[in-house]
């Protein structure tokens, strides 16, 4: 008998300490559940119902039309106001998961006489998907700990700001949907493998189908599992589990995949998907040679056969890069690259350097996005090669897979962040049980039973895992709870932290006394404490704003909401006519085509790097080097964000280098980055400015009669800390047409051909009643005198 | 003010019947008070009998104002002021670029001497010789000054009929090189700007003309009458001499018996100015799916599309506008950044004012536009844009069975007849039957 370092009610019946703990555990999820909706909704509390940012309103604008004219309307959608005149063939060239989700849900609600607008459907579906990520991530953590760990790490999931960053309410993007398919699928896998069904294998593939409709990181998935596997089969670990697990996920999943419009024949065709295919090969061979090693006994028949399947290996590794180098595969595309080489990007694609989100991860933002999780994070990966099962060795693999890419690029933050709960849950769940466990350690004794035991602790849970020590764990298990005389609670106990139970008989060192354990549990839950605490502060501060609509406090310390984007596009909604083309730098077009339902030359699917650097070669272009293009183009106003006045910080002439880059990109001749700055190479918008840089229609729309607003006082640019010029740059060929409150969105309207033939800058000289140089052509001609 | 807007518009109507302009039949005639409208009568009064409505008044009178809030009161000016040195505000060279932008068509009358108007010319890609400098020609040999000129009139799409010559007296001007500028009347080749009304300048002529006639203000590519078709559809015609239009040159004759032809030259280029001769007009433009009649916003990639649009030309005669089959040199365009189709848009046969062009769609998806864009001298431009999307076949719109596929056809269904028989030998088979089939299931 053991001694106990606090009693425990012995007079409880096994079922009801079943019944309570798994009722306990529907309500912890519950308000898991309740807890993960509900700090989403900071956005919708301090701003209203609103799509934000820039994706979501592409993809709220498409599930408009999706359930306005039906799922058929919606695969056939051309979009001609999007990348005007190309036009864009939306329903191939759009995940359409979240479309079809909401498009479901709505009908679902309908159906039900709740007549729910689609708006509210969209803001509120990332919060509620939340809550299904947080169960799935109990289901995958419960497959590698146990259930304590899983709730944990639900709970984890639930609120930690690395996925609320992308999951607020309003923030209606295809990440909303895509961690809760990419962990159910995960789950689906592990549990696939740990039991070798095919119907999980299925199940599985049925979820990545979902995943690949619904997000371009279904990638990750595509790469992980074949990974898992190839890793699985290099550790000797072959077995017909592994077989059907993979041969059901891979043939059912890349069929279904091969559905989505979007993706078509990739997964045959493209190096990102080789990885999954060759795995599959690999296996197949594998599979045939074990079979055939079970039924041959000559070892010389092996030798030949192991040289045989090396053989075909490598013959199908050299098959694909031959396939790739014929053109037949395509090769690696600039987006993965990119993954490699940080500054490959910023070299040969700048448009996709110039997303913010796709810069390297800062260190703070680590501890800014999971706080104490990533403390945790290696010693849980740490538990999980202590035991190492098959699922364990994916946990590893996932981890240091998403590692790597979280510090390559911001938003693959996001991937990384299901494993850091999960890795920390275990290591958290560990801690507590072993401090929880009343059992205190008694001097040596029965040493044969214990020093079996060392590596496995739920096996309690999960006995038909087939892994070596279960038995001999099972036996351990069997003697700890023997040994108890607790009654089922502490059976309960025991069963859930018999490893360390049977480790501390073992050894003969370990916790001792109530007093230990009290602070080691009162320090684990404050620091809970103070996670729950960063969680909804960096989630009501940082990540609920919808960026649509800005945020300011007045003197006072009330809240003043900075309007202006709504307030312009609204103009552009209500005063012109519906065919006029908004030309804008990329961020804005798929609000611009939300909210003032305009056509656009380009928006944020930035699928036609020419069409962009047109754009930026208008804006950094002087004005009669721009204004062919604009006609050419059909514009009629041209948008710009100026931030300027108030000090917003995200406005185009911050963003204006990147034009410049992308342009410099297809015109080398005709734009150079290096105009743009000073002579000292700066980049500087007040006299110094270079010529260039002062004769780009950028700058001039920026600060076109900015000076005035002054009246006659030293202008000042708030977000470059620069003194504007007094006499302000002038405009020939366009005209302001609207200017929002604080100056953040100007748009200007495009003039039309003059109708004397004349350019429009000498038009405008005449108009304002200058001399007009003496043409040519006449002192050509004298009269005779 | 309503009352006022509503008599204009009355009026408007009632003499709608009779205008011969296609734009409207008011005209404000700015007269410079030097000149006698008396020496005008038969200019004048050809254009009452037309049915114009002329309203005359001085370059600095105030009343009536040419634009009044914005919208201009007349539909044609006649601008006969070449020797006022300023004029009233509601004329100033930019108000009349803005009379022109509203669609009021001008006529303009320089001279030798410095005007308001010397300054507008360069606008209109008109350069003018120095002040001073009136055309001068000593041929044919006549009885009058050198300065007053019989000029031949060479056919031009504004003065169609062969007509006698007719006695010019002002300047030249010299046409910048502007598509939208035509001259209606050249200066005959032997006469020269000069600034003495003599023979003095003779002698320099001689000289410059033996090296070359480099520099010269003379020839006949210097012109007398340009016609101007602003890019918004108006009109306006520059005069190098007010004397053109005068009684004393219309009744003068150019060969003994043989009257000027400056009545019909200055009635036929005010008929130009004033939007009645070579005035234009797309009715509208229909456009359909071959063997189909409704006009659909988007047409598929490869369509067979019909274009067909109905053009009219104002009949002065008949103040109407008449389906118009004349002209055999449209194109249309049906463009995306680039026209990825040109192709001729010639009359129907037998339909008047239709043309009509069948055109198979490109193998392109975007916003296309059919563009009509008929520029000739002297007419009214026809310009047109409709814009369609071109979109690929719809999800279903592709071809159900391809022969090609046929190899992919043959594996799905031996496949799935491969898993059926072995499925059915696993399941009838006994025990050893089935460990040889679960070897050739690993295979």
């Amino acid at each position: 008998m053991t001694t106990k370092a606090y009693a425990l009610p012995s007079d409880l019946s096994p079922a009801t300490v079943t019944n309570t703990t798994s009722l306990l555990r529907i309500i912890a999820l519950a308000f898991i559940s309740g807890a993960a909706i509900a700090s989403r909704l900071f956005a919708v509390i301090n701003f209203e119902s609103i799509i934000h940012e820039f994706d979501p309103w592409f993809n709220y604008r498409a599930t408009r039309v999706l359930v306005a004219d039906g799922f058929y309307e919606f695969w056939n959608w051309f979009d001609p106001t999007a990348w005007y005149p190309l036009g864009r063939v939306v329903g191939g060239t759009v995940y359409p998961g979240l479309m079809a989700t909401s498009g479901v849900i709505y009908k679902i609600l309908h159906a039900l006489n709740l007549p729910v607008d689609i708006r509210n459907i969209c803001v509120l579906l990332a919060p509620g998907f939340s809550s299904l990520t947080a169960w799935s991530t109990y289901m995958f953590t419960k497959e590698l700990k146990d259930e304590s760990a899983g709730l944990l790490a639900a709970a984890f999931i639930g609120i930690v700001p690395g996925y609320i960053s992308r999951s607020v309410a309003g923030s209606y993007d295809n990440e909303a949907i895509a961690i809760f398919l990419l962990m159910f699928t995960f789950f689906n896998w592990i549990k696939a493998l740990k039991t070798g069904s095919a119907f999980f294998g299925t199940i599985a593939a049925l979820f990545y189908f979902y995943m690949v409709a619904a997000w371009g990181g279904y990638a990750f998935i595509t790469n992980m599992i074949p990974l898992h596997a190839l890793a699985l089969l290099l550790m000797g670990r072959y077995s017909s589990r592994l077989y059907v697990a993979y041969s059901s996920w891979y043939a059912v999943g890349t069929l279904a995949s091969m559905q989505v419009p979007f993706v078509g024949f990739q997964p045959v065709r493209t190096s990102e998907h080789m990885a999954a295919l060759g795995v599959f090969g690999l296996l197949q061979i594998i599979a045939f040679a074990e079979l055939v090693r079970s039924h041959v006994s000559s070892k010389q028949f092996q030798t030949l056969l192991y040289a045989s399947v090396i053989g075909l290996g490598f013959l199908g590794t050299l098959a694909i890069i031959g396939l790739t180098y014929k053109g037949w595969i395509a090769p690696w595309t600039g987006r993965f690259y990119s993954l490699w080489d940080t500054g490959y990007a910023k070299k040969y694609i700048p448009i996709i350097a110039s997303v913010s989100e796709h810069q390297p991860t800062a260190w703070p933002s680590f501890f800014m996005d999971l706080q104490f999780l990533i403390f945790l994070f290696p010693a849980g990966v740490v538990m999980c090669f202590r035991e190492l099962r098959d699922e364990h060795v994916f946990v590893i693999i996932y981890a240091i897979v998403a590692s790597y890419f979280a510090g390559v690029m911001v938003r693959l933050m996001l991937t990384l962040t299901p494993v850091v709960c999960v890795a920390a849950a275990i290591a958290f769940s560990t801690v507590l049980d072993t401090y929880i466990n009343p059992v205190e350690p008694e001097a040596p004794a029965d040493e044969a039973a214990s020093s079996e035991v060392n590596s496995v602790a739920s096996d309690v849970t999960n006995p038909s895992t087939p892994t070596p020590v279960s038995k001999k764990s099972k036996k351990a298990v069997k003697d700890s709870s023997a040994s108890s005389t607790t009654g089922p609670f502490g059976d309960l106990v025991a069963s859930v932290t018999s490893g360390k139970s049977g480790k501390k008989g073992e050894r003969s060192f370990g916790v001792f006394g109530l007093d230990t354990r009290l602070v080691v549990i009162f320090h684990a839950i404050g620091m809970l404490i103070f996670f729950v605490w960063h969680c909804t502060w960096v989630t009501s501060n940082a990540y609920s704003s919808p960026s649509v609509v800005l945020a300011s406090s007045n003197p006072d310390g009330s809240q003043h909401i900075i309007d202006d984007f709504r307030e312009a596009y609204y103009w552009l909604r209500q005063n012109t006519p519906e065919t006029a083309v908004v030309m804008s730098w990329w961020d804005y077009g798929y609000q611009i085509a939300g909210m003032a339902d305009r056509p656009t030359l380009v928006d944020n699917n930035t699928w036609n790097n020419t069409h962009i650097a047109t754009v930026g070669k208008a804006m950094s272009s002087s004005e009669e080097v721009a204004y062919p293009i604009l006609r050419k183009h059909d514009v009629d106003y041209v948008l710009v964000i100026f931030g300027g006045l108030i000090g917003y910080s995200g406005d185009d002439i911050n963003k204006f280098l990147w034009m410049v880059r992308i342009a410099q990109g297809v015109w080398p001749d005709e734009i150079q980055e290096p105009n743009y700055f000073t002579r000292k190479g700066e980049y500087k918008i007040d006299d110094e400015a270079s010529p260039t840089m002062k004769n780009s229609l950028m700058y001039k729309m920026s600060y076109y009669r900015y000076a005035e607003l002054f009246g006659g006082g030293q202008a000042l640019d708030r977000v470059r800390g620069q003194q504007v010029p007094k006499t302000g740059p002038t405009l020939d060929y366009l005209d302001e047409a609207f200017t929002s409150e604080n100056w953040i969105v100007r748009i200007y309207e495009v003039k039309k051909e003059d109708l004397l033939g004349r350019d429009l800058k000498s038009a405008n000289a005449f108009a304002q009643g200058k001399k007009r140089k003496r043409t040519k052509p006449a002192s050509r001609r004298k009269a005779l005198l | 003010m309503f009352s006022r807007w509503g008599l204009l518009l009355v009026l408007g109507l009632a003499s709608w019947a009779t205008a011969k302009s296609s734009t409207g039949d008011s005209v404000l005639v700015i007269l410079e008070p030097k000149l006698d409208k008396d020496n005008f009568s038969i200019f004048f009064d050809g254009l009452r009998e037309k049915g114009y409505d002329l309203t005359f008044r001085a370059p600095k009178d105030v009343e009536p104002a040419v634009i009044e809030y914005d919208s201009p009161q007349f539909s044609h000016v006649i601008l006969f002021a070449p020797e006022t040195k300023s004029f009233a505000n509601d004329i100033t060279p930019q108000s009349l670029v803005t009379l022109l932008e509203k669609k009021t068509n001008l006529l303009l009358v320089v001279s030798s001497k410095q005007t308001p108007l010397t300054s507008l010319a360069p606008e209109f890609s008109l350069v003018l010789p120095p002040p001073g400098t009136p055309l001068l020609s000593h041929f044919p040999e006549r009885d009058t000054p050198a300065t007053v000129i019989p000029v031949n009139v060479s056919p031009n799409p504004v003065v169609t009929s062969k007509l006698p010559p007719v006695w010019f007296s002002g300047i030249p001007f010299s046409l910048q090189n502007n598509p939208l500028l035509f001259p209606i009347l050249s200066a005959p080749p032997e006469s020269f700007a000069a600034d003495s009304e003599g023979d003095s300048g003779a002698e320099a002529v001689v000289q410059v003309s033996e090296k070359g006639g480099e520099g010269l203000w003379a020839g006949s590519q210097m012109s007398l009458v340009a016609g101007f078709q602003a890019l918004g559809g108006s009109r306006a015609t520059w005069v190098g001499g007010v004397d053109l239009f005068s009684d004393e040159y219309a009744q003068k004759e150019t060969k003994p018996g043989v009257k000027s032809g400056n009545k019909e030259f200055a009635s036929a280029v005010a008929a130009w100015t004033f939007q009645e001769s070579l005035a234009l007009r797309i009715d509208r433009v229909t456009h359909h799916r071959v063997n189909q009649t409704e006009a659909l916003q988007a047409y598929t990639t490869n369509d067979e599309i019909v274009f067909t649009a109905h053009i009219s030309k104002f009949n002065s005669e008949t103040s109407a506008w008449e389906p118009f089959s004349g002209i055999q040199d449209m194109q249309l365009e049906f463009t995306m950044l680039d026209p990825h189709i040109r192709t001729a848009l010639p009359p129907v046969p037998g339909k008047a004012g239709e043309y009509s062009v069948t055109f198979r769609a490109p193998d392109r998806h975007g916003v296309f536009k059919f563009v009509i864009n008929h520029k000739r001298k002297g007419w009214t431009h026809l310009e047109s844009s409709t814009m369609v999307s071109l979109v690929p076949p719809r999800h279903d719109g592709y071809p159900r069975f391809l022969s090609a596929a046929w190899p992919y056809y043959i594996g799905a269904i031996s496949t799935s007849l491969g898993f059926f028989i072995f499925s059915a030998l696993w399941l009838a088979g006994d025990d050893r039957e089935s460990k040889k089939s679960k070897g050739s299931k690993a295979e």
